[in-house]
């Protein structure tokens, strides 16, 4: 519903701008069928960037099964499987990694749903849709797809508001009628409603409740076409504001929708390609401009957890092991990032949410940046491309362990970093459920400074150090009273 | 009489329509009132249904007038006379020293079986002998358990009418029922009880026939007596008052008290843990855990790596290296609840059928905070908190097939009452145990299996 049109109209603007565009509208347009979709489940086959092998099975009492396992065993001994690396660099001005090689940027996106392409959404499609743009290519990307859904959804929404529009006006006029019959008659009871809403108050909201759906606003929007098809020829001339009521007010059209009327078709003119003016007679070779950005916690998992990444440094010359990426994602987890002599705490923020990663990775969750829904991370079953994320998780640190409250500096210092207002929360659980989200709060429990970390550097065991963090998971929704009566 | 809208109420409701609508959350369109038919006939209990709204006015007559209408109807509503009539009059008698024996004066009517010692409204009655059976009912406290009632009781009725003392209150020897501070009060806002101050408050004896003064209680001095006594703050009630409107059933919960310790429990946790047995099975998986268990990660390195890996479940379990809370698990020791942080209420939804003798197992449990005092509890209230309450493990069909089914569910739960100023939001938290859910091994290849139709979309990805 148009709630959202609660702010004030001018009217005569208004009213000038809606009758131009009305004029301009046509007959209705079909709905172009959508492209069918790409095979997803057989691009998006492997969870993870590293291929496995599996044996064919054995079957005990089949003698040719155990040859064929042997098969396997000799054929993967003589010529191993190769595995690929991917590279990537470090980019320590913008704190982040960059993936720039084609085959990696498609792998790292296929397998797993890992980093988003720079100018894209998420997955890197911009080659594909600079290539459309200028006509070389026949195909949609899902950008396309989304704006196109979005000009349909909203021209909906317009052809619902004339539709209403129209109904005010029929009955004003039906009242206006009955008003110049009454004023002969002297019989004002007849018409006014007001008693039958009180007597049978069913009756009263009949006409009003009946849901205006896709097709009755096409069929309005097509009577009124032809209403001001057959209206043209004869009031050319007249003042467009002139045939509206004289109160002027307009139903459920504040500037913006009014305003946003023409948008369809300019929105039809995005989807056409802008590059048709003839621009520069040979156009240069098409270069793709976007490379893959990972996250911190996504490029740490990949080089750590799986192995699969080679994250070099800035100049991309050096590679650096995970010992040494480990203290450099901690320093760039701060603004500005800290000085590399300073050891990562143990509640540094980016081993809380790599903690916090690298669990639900390992449960098989494909984990996304939730800071458009002003969560932590989101949670998807199998990838983006099948399903909604179904969770979204907020991470908070918790200093349970006696050593935190040991000194009172230490124990203020704590309350602050887990300390979060009734009002924080109840804001994001709401937006979560606006967008049919379940709301996880992910306790990350913060060790202690390890004795293995005054000695030797804190990084020496990553996985000695990973493991001393715990996690525990409380799923939180609002609870409606009246919904849980029966 | 007054009481058949309570009682449409009460009654489960058997249109699932309005249950998604949450009344609170719009204006309303009062036209529905026209539809009461209690205000003719008390026959029928189901609501009406609500008309649909305008969103902006428009200069239509029609609007005007349903407006007209509308506001008609909601004053034909209110200013239907709502009649108390004498027969269903309940009278309750402040006592501000607690539960106590009656005095002599009136003991001859009902004396059966008490000694005659008790001659001065004495605090503590001496007389252990006659303990009621059901000492339960409120914590071991003090004077009240003696009689049968929690200590905290500050109001009796002698003549207990009605539906509603199938829910509040506790009745004790003589035949009178005694009311908590929150039921006292709650009866009284809503018309259904009629407070006397006792005589030894207001000092004017009369023939003492009863310890009645005749002398009724104002709102005002309910609230000021009632408020602050035993525990209740205005929290607790705002929370008690709305769900009982709604139509819940609430009692205290042990943790209302803040000495009381909770622990009631962690007997069905043990016994719901299925350890390997012991024997030749029992070895055999050990050997098999430690077979998939043994750590063979590099210090610093990959903790898959480049080698050839037989299936993605293999890798998932090398990389799962984070340990986490499994619910299940019993607890060598647990924590004490911190007061903000404990279940003060039980509640029963309507159609759970509830005994005061014996209540069953609460449908929720509450715990009631102050949204300006306190913050979002941190890991250590939380915990303290959940494992308070009884496990409750994810369960049926639905569940087992549906993963986020389950994991909303959780294995235990509890519901936080966060009020600000008199605003009550309810958050239900659930213990979910996402490390138990490996989700790698249900996406496995399945073959042969169709697809559902696709689901609805949600807004965003």
């Amino acid at each position: 519903m148009a709630n959202d049109s609660t702010s004030t109209t001018s009217p005569s603007a208004a009213v000038s701008v809606s009758s131009q565009s009305e004029s301009k509208q046509s007959a209705p347009r079909p709905r172009a069928p959508r492209a069918p979709r790409p095979n997803f489940k057989q691009i998006y086959r492997f969870p993870l960037p590293i291929n496995v092998h599996p044996l064919p099975p054995l079957i005990p009492h089949n003698p040719l099964s155990i040859v064929s396992v042997l098969l396997s065993y000799l054929t993967y001994f003589i010529a191993p499987p190769h595995q690929e690396v991917y590279p990537a660099y470090f980019d320590a001005d913008t704190s982040s990694v960059h993936v720039t090689d084609k085959k990696a940027i498609r792998a790292l996106w296929e397998m797993g749903f890992f980093g988003k392409g720079t100018l894209s959404r998420s997955e890197p499609s911009w080659l594909g849709r600079e290539k459309k743009r200028r006509g070389l290519l026949g195909t949609v990307a899902s950008e396309d797809m989304t704006r196109q859904r979005r000009s349909e959804r909203r021209e909906l929404k317009l052809e619902r508001a004339r539709m209403e529009r129209v109904a005010v006006e029929e009955r004003l006029k039906a009242e206006a009628a009955a008003r110049d019959a009454a004023d002969v008659s002297v019989d004002h009871n007849t018409l006014s409603p007001s008693a039958d809403g009180l007597t049978n108050g069913t009756d009263g909201t009949a006409p009003n409740t009946e849901k205006f759906s896709l097709r009755k606003a096409r069929e309005a929007r097509y009577l009124e076409s032809r209403r001001l098809a057959a209206q043209d020829g004869e009031e050319r001339g007249a003042d467009p504001a002139g045939k509206r009521p004289v109160g002027g007010k307009t139903v459920r059209f504040s500037p913006v929708v009014q305003a946003k009327e023409i948008a369809p078709d300019s929105a039809v003119h995005l989807l056409d390609p802008i590059g048709d003016e003839p621009g520069p007679q040979e156009p240069p070779p098409l270069q793709d401009e976007e490379h893959l950005q990972l996250s911190n916690e996504e490029a740490f998992f990949l080089a750590y957890g799986l192995g699969t990444l080679d994250v070099y440094d800035g100049k991309r010359k050096t590679l650096l092991p995970a010992s040494s990426l480990l203290p450099l994602f901690c320093q760039h987890s701060h603004f500005p990032p800290q000085d590399p002599s300073v050891d990562p705490k143990p509640d540094d923020p980016f081993l809380v949410s790599y903690a916090v990663y690298h669990h639900f990775r390992s449960l098989g969750w494909v984990v996304r940046s939730g800071v458009k829904f002003g969560v932590d991370y989101l949670l998807y079953n199998r990838g983006p491309v099948f399903s909604h994320a179904e969770f979204a998780v907020v991470v908070i640190p918790s200093y349970d362990h006696p050593y935190w409250s040991e000194t009172e500096a230490r124990r203020a210092q704590c309350d602050r970093n887990q300390s979060r207002s009734w009002w924080w929360l109840h804001c994001v659980n709401r937006v979560q459920a606006q967008v049919k989200k379940s709301l996880v709060i992910c306790y990350v429990e913060v060790p202690p400074p390890g004795p293995c970390s005054a000695e030797e550097g804190s990084t020496s065991d990553i996985g000695d150090l990973l493991s001393r963090y715990s996690i525990r998971e409380m799923v939180m929704r609002r609870w409606v009273p009246n919904r849980t009566r029966d | 009489m007054a009481d058949t809208d309570e009682a449409a109420i009460h009654m489960p409701s058997n249109d699932s329509a309005h249950i998604d609508t949450d009344l609170s959350d719009e204006t309303q369109d009062f036209r529905m009132l026209n539809h009461l038919t209690f205000l003719t006939d008390g026959s029928q209990g189901n609501l009406p249904k609500r008309g649909e709204k305008d969103f902006e006015p428009n200069p239509t007559l029609f609007q005007a007038d349903i407006l007209s209408a509308s506001r008609q109807a909601m004053h034909n509503a209110l200013a239907y006379p709502r009649l108390h009539h004498p027969r269903n009059q309940v009278i309750g008698i402040y006592a501000p020293d607690g539960p106590a024996p009656p005095s002599v004066a009136q003991a001859p009517k009902q004396m059966d079986t008490v000694p005659e010692d008790n001659d001065t409204q004495p605090q503590q009655p001496e007389d252990t002998t006659a303990t009621a059976g059901d000492a339960d009912a409120g914590p071991p406290k003090a004077a009240g358990t003696e009689m049968g009632v929690p200590a905290e009781s500050c109001v009796y009725v002698t003549n207990p009418k009605g539906q509603y003392f199938k829910t509040i209150g506790r009745a004790d020897r003589w035949n009178r029922v005694w009311l908590l501070p929150e039921e006292a009060l709650y009866l009284l806002e809503r018309g259904s009880l009629d407070i006397r101050w006792p005589i030894s408050s207001t000092g004017c004896s009369g023939e003492s026939e009863t310890a009645d003064s005749g002398i009724p209680m104002s709102l005002q001095a309910a609230y000021a007596c009632f408020l602050g006594h035993g525990g209740l703050n205005m929290e607790r009630f705002s929370v008690y008052t709305g769900l009982r409107r709604l139509g819940y059933t609430l009692v205290r919960a042990p943790g209302w008290y803040d000495d009381a310790d909770e622990g009631d429990c962690s007997a069905e946790d043990a016994q719901t843990q299925s350890r390997q047995g012991p024997g030749l099975a029992g070895v055999f998986g050990r050997f098999m855990q430690w077979l998939s268990d043994s750590p063979s990660c590099p210090v610093a390195g990959p903790l898959v790596g480049l080698g050839i890996h037989r299936s993605y479940d293999d890798i998932y379990r090398k990389l799962s290296i984070i340990p986490w809370h499994d619910p299940t698990a019993p607890r060598s020791e647990s924590r004490p609840t911190s007061p903000p942080f404990r279940v003060v209420f039980h509640v029963y939804k309507p159609s759970t059928p509830f005994r005061k003798s014996a209540p069953p197992p609460a449908d929720f449990r509450i715990a009631v905070v102050n949204a300006r005092e306190t913050a979002v509890p941190t890991l250590a209230q939380m915990s303290a908190l959940l494992e308070s309450t009884p496990l409750d493990p994810p369960k049926g069909v639905k569940m087992d097939r549906v993963l986020s089914l389950r994991l909303r569910q959780g294995y235990r739960s509890v519901i936080l009452a966060v009020v600000d100023q008199g605003v009550v939001s309810y958050l239900r938290v659930a213990d979910s145990a996402f490390g138990k859910e490996k989700l790698y091994k249900l996406q496995g290849p399945k073959p042969n299996q169709k697809r559902g139709p696709p689901r609805p979309r949600a807004k965003g990805r």
